[in-house]
């Protein structure tokens, strides 16, 4: 082989290899649903992790009222109706070098219906508490090994807020090299104080396949107008054997905006490449209104 | 999901996972944007499982995704453009002289995406001829023609310095 292309071939082999290149394959693994094919069983370390992390962080729980840091935030928290509000209720937080995790749980206040907002306020704790905890596994882990970048960012966002509605999003940041992003919402009808599901807006589940057609001429359109809108569909030309987005789910992860359109959301990687981040689709709601219930929500 | 093959897959992935990460750092040179690449084609590769038709390919199958996903992540940041061969051939004799005094790898990494692929997995990641083919999903002849011209493309610059014009 030509000498010049052998130093080519040597600074290729020589390419440093970063230390979190483990952990991504491995959480990669785990994503995909394989982690139980690996040998190792977790179980173990998460024991550990537990108790070291217990004596080495400072593990910041702060109550609303009891914080004068919460103070300024408060006065921005957007007050919903007269009685309802969203608030942080607890913060954990983690900084540690390479390791940050910043995870706001949002707490909702002043439904009538304690059962709902019992409920919702139960799920945001636990949520929150779950990802904190395999937030301190994971670093435990990257720690025993060459130590690396680890993070994680959660929090909420107010989509809606008008005297109908109440949309609630909360997003994931999962920060290793690369990153994840997940968000779920929430939607309750302030007046009657219910959730809303997706299925609850229609009459019958036709929805599933109108909502999905129009989202793929969308994903379309914004391809034919701008090529860097990539997505995973018929109708765009695909490097690889990728499987293409067919459906929304039945719960699709959804939103009603401040128009009173439907939004339906997606998953970093959920239906397009990482770069295109979380992407949303806004249904017209004129190719919905045969199948609403009613337009009292979507308008 | 086929347990087995799911299991082979993890095993190739964790095996190989510094090749996987060479070859889409090859791509788009920068650490971040590799991993992001190796983490992407893990996803691709588990959701795609059933386009596996037997485990003999499971590399260049593998290689495949991440090529693909490098080049998508590119064509985001760095708005990669598909040139046909007769642009090329123009824009080739018209340019050549600009790259002269660059070193290999910075002309290595000027060459269009589809040169610089097919160098990458030859020589780099000695993969045969048919086995390129596959991950590029071209025929093995334009595969040979495109390492050709590919290695012209180098080779211009490689004589110049020797006859030190740089």
């Amino acid at each position: 082989m030509d000498s010049k292309l052998e130093k080519l071939k040597n600074e290729y082999r020589n390419i440093p290899i970063p230390k979190e290149l483990d952990f991504v394959v491995n959480k990669a693994l785990q994503e995909s649903g394989v982690k139980n094919m690996n040998k190792k069983s977790n179980f173990k370390k998460m024991k550990i992790a537990a108790a070291s992390v217990a004596a080495a962080f400072v593990v910041m729980t702060a109550g609303v009222n009891a914080s004068p840091v919460f103070a300024g935030t408060l006065s921005k928290v957007p007050v919903v109706g007269s009685l309802v509000k969203v608030l942080t209720f607890r913060e954990y937080n983690i900084d540690e070098g390479t390791y940050n995790s910043n995870i706001k749980v949002p707490e909702i206040q002043g439904l009538e219906n304690k059962a709902l907002e019992n409920s919702l306020n139960e799920k945001y704790l636990k949520e929150g508490k779950k990802l904190y905890e395999s937030f301190e596994a994971d670093m435990e882990e990257l720690k025993k090994k060459d130590g690396g970048h680890l993070g994680v960012d959660s929090g909420y966002e107010i989509k809606t807020d008008n005297d109908q509605i109440l949309s609630i999003g909360r997003y994931t940041v999962n920060t290793v090299g690369s990153s994840s992003t997940k968000i779920k919402y929430d939607t309750i009808d302030k007046k009657n104080e219910v959730l809303i599901t997706l299925p609850s807006l229609f009459k019958d589940e036709s929805y599933v396949d109108i909502i999905s057609e129009n989202i793929k001429n969308q994903m379309v359109e914004q391809y034919k107008a701008d090529s860097d809108n990539f997505y995973w569909v018929a109708g765009i030309e695909q490097d690889g054997g990728i499987e293409l987005f067919n459906k929304i789910s039945e719960e699709q992860n959804f939103y009603i905006n401040q128009e009173g359109k439907l939004v339906i959301s997606f998953d970093k990687y959920e239906v397009a490449p990482g770069y295109m981040g979380v992407v949303e689709f806004a249904i017209p709601t004129d190719i919905l209104s045969d199948i609403l219930v009613s337009n009292e929500y979507v308008k | 999901m086929d347990v087995g093959l799911a299991k082979q897959i993890t095993d190739y992935v964790i095996e190989n996972k510094e090749m996987h990460y060479r070859l889409a750092f090859s791509y788009v040179k920068n650490t971040e944007d590799a991993l992001e690449v190796v983490q992407e084609s893990i996803y691709k590769a588990f959701s795609t499982m059933s386009t596996l038709k037997t485990p003999d390919y499971l590399k260049t199958w593998f290689y495949r995704i991440i090529v693909n996903t490098a080049i998508d992540l590119m064509r985001k940041k760095k708005k990669v453009i598909v040139v046909d061969d007769e642009t090329l051939a123009q824009y080739n004799l018209s340019t050549v002289d600009h790259y002269a005094d660059i070193d290999l790898q910075k002309t290595l990494e000027n060459l269009p995406v589809r040169y610089r692929s097919v160098v990458i997995l030859r020589f780099f990641e000695d993969l045969k001829f048919e086995e390129i083919a596959e991950i590029l999903d071209e025929n093995v002849n334009t595969v040979k023609t495109r390492l050709y011209k590919s290695l012209k493309m180098l080779r211009i610059q490689m004589n110049e310095e020797k006859e030190g014009l740089c």
